[in-house]
């Protein structure tokens, strides 16, 4: 930096003073001391009343208040300084603190996806499970009759004897349908209904006053007996039981009626709700 | 004498008083500082000149403490705050050093 002696104007023109900053900035040190100094002096050298060039009171108290500026201003940093130095403290606390969160998330996450693919494993395996929970259940259903069930079979209609062929006066009692019923059982049926009612697990063949009921529905003659069962050895096979041998005597003995014929398309409907009910009987184990 | 006792006492009374400074002014305070040395020197080196007056001391005192900080406020409205504080510290500091240079001329005659 170039100082120039006081008072010393700057002999550039105008148009080459603009020109570039330096010269700028040598004008600001040209112009360090105020020229109203210069001015006030020149008054006072033509005031009579004498030269006051010492600092008196106004100077003084620009001075104290100089100094108080300059006390004020380095006791502001330097209190400052503990305040800062607590707020670096406390970030760098904030930061080592959301680290270790950031850490202790990154272990949840990997905690959770293993966990994940546990359950995923799980559900695989519950999939599976259900499945073959179904398929039991569906077994069940048909084997318990609480659901319609449709297939091939025999269809027999067994009636009483007509009116005075032989004379016996041959009628079917409940006996009779419970041991033709228990013939088709052993030939293999699967489903058997007498005159649309499903024979359940509870299901009783009996007479009641003069009707046979089945479910507690009364049957009307003609009994139309319907099992589902192998279409081609069904008829057969009960025919070599002793519920087939039984109505073959009844047959010749008491005139009684026994159409028996093949049906490739039995549709059977389902035991009534109140025939599927246990009271007292539980299960004993744990379901499969 | 009287002027470096009139300093002495700011010194010491700041230092006695310790003066709270509202937050609002805390960010001109350093900026005001450097004006009022700059209107102190310029003082000293018009005494050493023999041309110092009590009035233009003053008033260029209070004037140079109130500008510089009122430009910095300004500033810090416009967004533009450290760049102005910048820019006036270095006008100001170029004049404290010629002012410096010009009372070393004067003490030591070199």
């Amino acid at each position: 930096m170039i100082m120039r002696p006081p008072y010393q104007r700057n002999s550039s023109t105008p148009s080459q003073r603009t020109r570039s900053s330096w010269d700028l900035l040598e004008r600001v040190s040209a112009t360090a001391l105020d020229e109203d100094y210069a001015k006030a002096a020149a008054q006072r050298d033509d005031d009579p009343r004498g030269r006051r060039r010492m600092p008196r009171t106004l100077g003084s108290l620009g001075l104290i208040g100089l100094g108080l500026l300059v006390t004020a201003t380095a006791l502001q940093t330097r209190s400052d300084e503990p305040a800062e130095a607590q707020e670096r403290t406390a970030l760098i606390s904030q930061i080592s603190e959301r680290e270790s969160e950031i850490s202790r998330l990154a272990s949840r996450t990997d905690e959770l996806e293993s966990d994940v693919e546990g359950l995923q494993g799980t559900n695989e395996q519950i999939g599976s499970r259900g499945e073959e929970l179904l398929d039991t259940l569906n077994e069940s259903q048909l084997l318990a009759g609480s659901v319609p069930v449709t297939g091939p079979g025999v269809r027999i209609v067994v009636d009483d004897e007509s009116e005075g062929v032989s004379g016996s006066g041959g009628t079917i009692l409940d006996v009779d349908l419970q041991v033709l019923v228990n013939g088709l059982w052993q030939a293999g049926s699967e489903a058997i209904a007498i005159n649309g009612n499903r024979l359940g697990a509870l299901s009783a063949i009996r007479t009641a006053g003069r009707a046979i009921t089945v479910n507690y529905n009364s049957l009307t003659r003609p009994y139309v007996v319907t099992a589902i069962g192998n279409p081609d050895t069904l008829e057969a096979s009960f025919a070599d039981t002793p519920g087939g041998q039984a109505w073959f005597d009844l047959q010749t003995n008491y005139g009684i009626h026994f159409d028996m014929e093949t049906v490739d398309d039995l549709t059977l409907p389902a035991v009534p709700d109140d025939r599927l009910d246990t009271q007292y009987a539980t299960r004993q184990g744990q379901l499969p | 004498m009287i002027a470096i006792l009139g300093l002495a006492i700011g010194l010491i009374g700041g230092l006695i008083i310790e003066p709270e400074v509202p937050d609002a002014l805390r960010p001109y305070l350093p900026i005001a500082v450097v004006a009022a040395l700059d209107a102190s020197f310029g003082a000293l080196r018009a005494y050493l000149d023999d041309i110092f007056d009590d009035k233009v001391f003053v008033v260029s005192f209070l004037s140079n403490v109130i500008i510089a900080a009122l430009i910095v406020y300004l500033g810090d409205k416009l967004g533009v705050g450290n760049q102005l504080s910048t820019g006036v510290v270095v006008v100001l500091g170029i004049r404290i050093f010629s002012n410096v240079a010009a009372i070393r001329r004067h003490i030591f005659h070199a």
